[in-house]
């Protein structure tokens, strides 16, 4: 099988990752939970990963690293941390469902800044345009998950700066492949998956926090337990329960993985990938690629379609031939609306560090095939 | 032996404290507070030797670290708060 659905989840891991989930099964118990070994082992292996992630998005201390259970809980707590009902939040036009469904649940009045794909100057003017007194909180993707488009981050979060707007920033795509500053953007929050492009298992995430938070969940957190409220200090303030301990030991090993290899080193194999990906689809009759004219405006996600081809049929028929690709709005509607995609929705192809060009070869040959077969 | 116990909000706190002072080079071990000097439940402290207070709590106030209270272990083993 040629996986190349990492925007989802990477199904390669390195195998530090691997290793490590299953030592934390066997040999690790809950941290905070007693003065044992194996408590204060996991405590140890826990802190490791807020250290490593603090580092690595630079958070000035561990405690402002909350362990997810993915991003989509990230987000959650992110925006029902700082949106009430009826408040008033600008968010891009290719933001996931994880971030405009706890909106609409909220009650909050949705404002959207539209752009063109591929076009971040337009972005910024439809951010400046649409950031009036009234809004109360921005949330913004960093990249697309259907379309890898980059956004302007850095000059969307200077804006909110100069407007004293709380930014949420969705690092869903990104996380593991660009830079991410929590100190530079000035963010509220930061969520992101452990299972994408930071190679941890499924079942974990994170959330960088740098502002007051309200918690999803109350229950034990092995701190002020003769207390009936929920701390108010983090990371116990939002981590209720017991931990994904081997998820966080695995995510530990993901993390040195990405730091190892380098955000640079990855960003460019998988940028590699996705230009000869859309050279090589691009050049098929009756194949429809989104692909930037300047590639520095795309990480390592491609969406593409077949004329008269329904793209959830290409994805069956793709998959039937060993290779795993995504179709359909991949819960992102409103992304594929910018793009103009909503009805017909894509076929997408996204990579990770594990990815080489051969098998790109193989998935154009497979659509030269499968364009052929109409 | 006598030492002491640097109560910590939590275990996470704990462990950025004992991190601090292990860089500094000052021995530091985490464990569970005993009940009697933290009511609140479930607390955790970081241990250091009696001759290295001083100094932890130098180290400790350069990188911003504050500790919620310090106890001193006595060798009859009952604890005694240290007024910083």
């Amino acid at each position: 099988m040629i996986y190349l659905d990492s925007a989802a989840t990477t199904l390669q891991k390195p195998p530090a990752v691997v290793r490590a989930a299953s030592y934390a099964m066997n040999h690790l118990a809950s941290p905070g939970r007693g003065g044992h070994w194996p408590a204060m082992q996991a405590a140890e292996t826990v802190f490791a990963c807020r250290q490593e992630a603090a580092e690595l998005f630079h958070a000035d201390d561990p405690e402002q690293v909350v362990l997810t259970f993915n991003a989509t809980h990230a987000l959650n707590l992110a925006i029902k941390s700082l949106v009430r009902p009826g408040d008033t939040v600008l968010i891009s036009s290719y933001e996931h469902n994880a971030v405009t469904r706890p909106l609409y649940a909220l009650g909050a009045n949705i404002r959207v800044a539209a752009g063109p794909l591929f076009h971040p100057a337009a972005m910024l003017d439809a951010f400046e345009a649409k950031l009036t007194p009234e809004i109360q909180c921005v949330v913004c993707t960093h990249v697309s998950n259907v379309f890898g488009y980059i956004l302007p981050i850095q000059e969307i979060a200077a804006l909110c700066r100069s407007c004293g707007v709380p930014l949420i920033v969705d690092a869903s795509q990104s996380a593991g492949c660009l830079p991410v500053h929590l100190k530079e953007l000035g963010a509220a929050f930061i969520a992101m998956p452990g299972h994408k492009g930071l190679y941890g298992p499924q079942g974990t995430g994170l959330l960088l926090c740098n502002r007051e938070t309200v918690p999803l969940l109350e229950g034990g957190t092995g701190s002020r337990s003769a207390d009936q409220a929920m701390p108010d200090f983090l990371p116990d303030r939002l981590e209720a329960g017991t931990h994904n301990v081997p998820g966080a030991a695995g995510l530990l090993a993901g993390l040195r993985f990405v730091k190892a290899k380098g955000l640079d080193h990855i960003l460019e194999g998988e940028r590699a990938l996705t230009i000869q990906a859309a050279r090589g689809l691009s050049s098929l009759p009756g194949v429809t690629v989104y692909a930037a004219k300047n590639p520095v405006c795309q990480a390592g996600v491609l969406s593409f379609s077949l004329d008269g081809m329904d793209c959830e049929v290409a994805g069956e028929a793709l998959g039937e031939r060993e290779i795993a690709v995504r179709a359909g709005l991949h819960c992102a509607p409103l992304a594929h609306k910018a793009a103009g995609t909503f009805e017909t929705g894509t076929i997408r192809a996204s990579f990770s560090a594990f990815n080489h060009s051969a098998e790109v070869g193989r998935l154009v040959w497979e659509v030269t095939r499968l364009a052929g077969r109409r | 032996m006598v030492y002491y116990l640097i109560i910590c909000r939590s275990l996470t706190y704990a462990q950025r404290t004992a991190a601090a002072l292990e860089r500094a080079g000052i021995t530091a071990h985490i464990l569970r507070a005993p009940k009697v000097v933290d009511q609140a439940g479930c607390s955790h402290a970081v241990k250091v030797s009696e001759r290295r207070l001083a100094d932890a709590l130098l180290v400790l106030s350069r990188v911003g670290l504050s500790p919620k209270r310090v106890y001193v272990m006595s060798s009859d083993g009952s604890y005694k708060e240290v007024l910083l």
